[in-house]
């Protein structure tokens, strides 16, 4: 009984450190609000914004953002720009869902998915940024396919910033070697992987191709592109067409990579992190990644890498689709942190600026205008060019409605019939079903 | 002569009291009331919350997929925290001696429970590695020629966070049992040798039942953190394939911020504490009840 009463008493003293660690922890209550008269007074009126920013790449973004900031601080010294890194992409929508339903203030700019678009319409989260852009004409600039993901009833309410695409690399020494030519068609890549495999005895020593599916959708994209139904239509968040005979026969060629091509190992393969290392040490030869591991790759490769869209049906076709993040404004910011943050934005899409961005990051230019002064970059590194000519290619990313559920559904059921426990039809008819039902009560 | 109650105690415990009032009961009472409404933020017209009944609980209990993630959680409870419980205990006994070298060895045991379990994650991603990662040439040394896709396989994925939630926490309840070894009496185990009780006889009639405190306190804590932790999910698989890894508290997670479903993720709040708060009470009433 002498022990239990210690026990207990132990437990309410270590209760009680407990409480008072936490107490210690509780933040300093936050600085005031900007006061109201900031919001009309006269433009000199200092103003300071947070840009909240995720890493994603294998870039010392934090410096990079920093040095853009100091510049523009240069050129405008009533405006402070903070950046604050603030985790990964999810942990920068999430910090800004909490604050803003909690009835905190969100930072004025954020670098955010472009796909998380109506999640944050929805969520009453971003403005919309028309009335800042005076010349429908500028936004001309940017690639089209970056633009995809930013617009909703006649609306734009997003700026492309840090941006990639779905990349085919391949090993063009080993398709030298075997007197093969880049593959043009679903067949020819197929065929391509099944020739470049390499098998000992039963150890397989080297794949023909790496095709991560452990977060399947954005990966699968250009299959379902390159047979010619994308999952979804930028123009029409409400509709997603998994159960199109298109979009089923790409299911099927994934799994005849394996199956009948013999060039990738069964299943799901969750190897998003290993692919560029396999690809660059001679594991595989071919992968299909994301145009941002295109450094790390060319650091590591003893070989002539290629890069280029993914390979459609047809011969003669390709397809790809763009990834990344955009900048959005926050609506729970005061107007002339808005304001500040807009011209942020337009001091970040200048030519100069973007090519700088692009060329330290791995990112792809975002215009044309930034492409054309980044002449010696792509002399040097021809793989970055050949990349932002896939673009062509490319069509919208899956951005719906209830994006986070529908996607959830989608990938449920593409894994299943990338792991065999359903027929493509089944689980495309299931994934239809489902995210119909998902999508339902938007539609009202 | 009306005797005054001491003051002294309810201020010692004022703080605690207030802190749980504040962090544990109000939460768990605000998710009892909003598990009654519609609240869903992505949708305009569903944003301000509407009193549903046991809507969001119907949702629930017709949903396959949260039959699917309480079956995971069952697995995975029942796998991780007897596992990890027996193992810590065994641990405990290995290290429970003086040796040389002993605190290097009780380090070894323990250091899993200092790292971050996404460092920790991160790490066993190359270990379970399909071909050529660690895991999968250690049991390619030992003759296994079985799935080697450990996180992408939906037979194994589950399996694989098991493994790294046993291999992080086991070492952490071995410090329990530890102390708990430590204070024990020696005269009783002193008796015991003088008639003739072997090791495993002592382990098993005084260590163990003298011990039980530490193991209800020990499994009680498994529990909790079994419910608790998700991080490594994340990392290694996700919750797939095909949600085959999704366990409650990460299916959670993303219906409240991912589908944006307060109402329901409210209701799945509710589930969550009523399953531990029947496991905890039902285990502190039989303990009690044994020790009367």
């Amino acid at each position: 009984m002498m022990t239990h009463r210690r026990t207990l008493s132990s437990l309410t003293v270590l209760l009680l450190l407990l409480g008072l660690a936490v107490a210690a922890c509780t933040p300093p209550p936050a600085p005031q609000a900007a006061p109201a008269e900031g919001e009309t007074g006269p433009a000199a009126e200092p103003v300071e914004i947070e840009v909240f920013y995720p890493v994603a790449v294998d870039a010392p973004i934090a410096q990079i953002l920093q040095g853009y900031a100091e510049a523009f601080m240069a050129e405008n010294p009533d405006i402070t720009v903070k950046p604050v890194f603030s985790g990964g992409y999810g942990d920068v929508k999430t910090t800004i869902q909490t604050t803003v339903e909690g009835g905190g203030e969100p930072p004025a700019l954020a670098v955010m998915l472009a796909v998380d678009i109506y999640d944050l319409i929805n969520g009453d989260l971003i403005v919309p940024l028309d009335d800042y852009i005076e010349d429908r004409a500028w936004l001309d600039r940017f690639v089209p396919a970056f633009m995809a993901n930013s617009s909703f009833e006649g609306q734009v309410w997003s700026i492309p910033f840090q941006r990639s695409v779905v990349t085919l690399y391949y090993n063009a020494d080993l398709l030298a070697e075997a007197g093969l030519e880049p593959p043009d068609s679903w067949q020819s890549l197929g065929e391509t992987a099944q020739a470049l495999t390499l098998r000992e005895g039963d150890q397989v020593v080297r794949w023909g191709i790496e095709w991560p599916s452990g977060w399947p959708y954005w990966l699968f994209q250009p299959l379902a592109i390159g047979s010619g139904r994308n999952i979804v239509d930028p123009g029409d968040p409400l509709t997603v067409y998994f159960d199109h005979p298109d979009v089923v026969e790409a299911v099927q060629y994934y799994i005849d990579l394996s199956g009948v091509y013999g060039a990738t190992p069964p299943g799901v393969q969750a190897v998003w992190g290993q692919a560029p290392s396999d690809f660059a040490s001679g594991a595989a030869a071919m992968i299909v990644h994301s145009s941002g591991s295109l450094a790390g790759i060319l650091e590591q490769a003893d070989f002539q890498v290629g890069a280029m869209a993914v390979p459609g049906q047809e011969p003669g076709t390709y397809a790809t689709v763009p990834g990344g993040g955009n900048l959005y404004i926050l609506k729970g910011a005061p107007q002339a942190e808005r304001d500040a943050a807009w011209q942020f934005i337009e001091f970040l899409t200048r030519p100069e600026n973007v090519a700088d961005f692009s060329m330290n990051t791995g990112y792809i230019a975002t215009t044309d205008e930034a492409a054309e002064l980044m002449g010696d970059y792509f002399t040097q590194t021809p793989q970055a060019q050949a990349i932002r000519e896939a673009l062509q290619y490319a069509d919208a990313e899956f951005s719906v409605h209830n994006l986070g559920e529908v996607r959830n559904i989608f990938h449920k059921y593409l894994q299943a019939a990338y792991n065999g426990e359903l027929s493509p039809e089944e689980a495309m008819a299931k994934a239809q079903e489902e995210a119909d039902a998902a999508l339902a009560p938007f539609r009202e | 002569m009306v005797r005054r109650p001491p003051l002294l105690p309810y201020l010692l415990v004022l703080p605690t009291v207030v802190f749980v009032a504040l962090f544990t009961a109000w939460p768990t009472l605000l998710a009892v009331y909003q598990s009654f409404f519609r609240q869903r933020l992505n949708i305009a017209r569903f944003r301000e919350p509407t009193f549903i009944g046991w809507g969001n609980y119907q949702e629930l209990f017709t949903s396959p997929d949260f039959q699917q993630v309480l079956a995971n959680t069952a697995v995975y409870v029942a796998g991780t925290v007897p596992v990890s419980v027996v193992l810590a205990f065994l641990l405990a006994v290995l290290v429970n001696r003086r040796a040389l070298g002993i605190g290097f060895q009780r380090l070894a045991f323990f250091y899993p429970t200092i790292l971050p379990m996404v460092s920790a994650a991160t790490i066993w991603m190359f270990f379970l590695t399909p071909d050529y990662g660690l895991f999968n040439q250690a049991l390619a040394f030992l003759g296994y020629r079985g799935p080697q896709n450990w996180t992408a396989n939906p037979d194994l994925a589950l399996f694989a966070v098991m493994m790294v939630a046993i291999w992080k926490n086991a070492g952490f309840f071995m410090i329990f049992y530890l102390a708990g070894l430590q204070s024990l009496p020696t005269d009783v185990f002193e008796a015991a040798a003088l008639d003739g009780a072997g090791f495993w006889h002592q382990l098993w009639l005084l260590t163990l039942p003298m011990l039980r405190r530490t193991t209800l306190f020990v499994t009680t804590i498994a529990v909790i953190g079994a419910f608790q932790t998700v991080d490594h999910i994340f990392v290694l698989t996700a919750g797939g394939p095909s949600n085959a890894s999704t366990v409650l508290l990460y299916w959670l997670w993303q219906v409240r911020f991912e589908y944006q479903n307060v109402g329901l993720a409210a209701a799945l709040t509710v589930v969550l504490v009523a399953i531990l708060l029947v496991f905890t009470v039902t285990n502190f009433v039989l303990s009690e009840r044994r020790e009367a």
